[in-house]
């Protein structure tokens, strides 16, 4: 039964207001294939221009960021320990990490699952993000088991002496 | 009077005599669309994810791609929009 034919089995007087109110709900509500399919032709036109402005930001943004900045001594950071810095601004945490056997690394804290902060295990070798039990790389980075699909941003580090430098962040 | 069109309704006016195979092609026109706007927005996720990755190569690849189905689309829109209506109000 349609909603007009409801409202007019509840209607007192149907006929009088049918005449004086020829209004269809059924046919208001009506959406034709055409105009479904200029719809997703709307859709499709919007989906578009937020891949070309992917791009454009892509094309035209800058990947690495950050200027050279002093973040720890080496002899401060002893083989097998970690230092957490902010890099390249402040309130963005990443570590430096001095990995046995390979020397100084350091990557943003910033896990690339869904921002939680990673840590360096030291006696599994691995960066964990404990909210959803990611596992990085402590050599390159790259996600090695849970949900992350990329790798950590990479701070490139310059050594002068003693002093450790972090040059720039690199997506 | 066009010979496409029959006499005159009492109910609904002129009616056109529609083509055969015309409301087939709207069905599927809409069922292809609707499984080309699932493949754009799979290409808008993987851009997103490229942009994060830091890889930026193959960004104006997909765009060209999500391009080419959208003007697909108006064309189709404009394409359909020649004939005469099936169904629905005029």
């Amino acid at each position: 039964m349609s909603r007009q034919e409801r409202v007019d089995q509840g209607s007192r007087e149907p006929l009088k207001s049918r005449a004086e109110y020829p209004y269809h709900w059924d046919a208001d509500d009506f959406v034709s294939r055409r105009e479904l399919l200029r719809l997703a032709v709307l859709t499709s036109g919007a989906l578009f221009a937020a891949t070309v402005a992917i791009a454009v930001r892509g094309a035209f943004g800058n990947s690495s960021s950050g200027s050279r900045t002093l973040i720890a001594n080496a002899s401060d950071v002893p083989a097998g320990s970690v230092k957490y810095f902010d890099y390249p601004k402040k309130g963005d945490q990443a570590m430096l990490i001095n990995v046995p056997g390979l020397g100084f690394v350091a990557y943003s804290q910033k896990c690339t699952h869904l921002s939680c902060a990673v840590r360096y295990e030291r006696d599994k070798d691995r960066l964990y993000c404990p909210c959803h039990n990611g596992v990085y790389s402590v050599t390159t980075g790259d996600p090695t088991a849970g949900p992350p699909q990329r790798r950590l941003p990479q701070i490139l580090l310059e050594r002068d002496g003693d002093r450790i430098f972090a040059r720039k962040e690199q997506a | 009077m066009s010979a496409l069109f029959r006499g005159p309704d009492p109910e609904r006016g002129v009616e056109p005599i529609v083509p055969p195979g015309r409301e087939a092609l709207l069905t599927a026109a809409v069922a292809i669309g609707i499984v080309l706007l699932a493949i754009q927005l799979w290409l808008l996720t993987v851009a997103l994810d490229i942009y994060l990755a830091g890889a930026r190569g193959q960004l104006w690849v997909l765009a060209l791609l999500s391009g080419v189905v959208f003007v697909g689309g108006v064309v189709a829109i404009r394409v359909i929009s020649r004939g005469p209506r099936t169904t629905g109000r005029r």
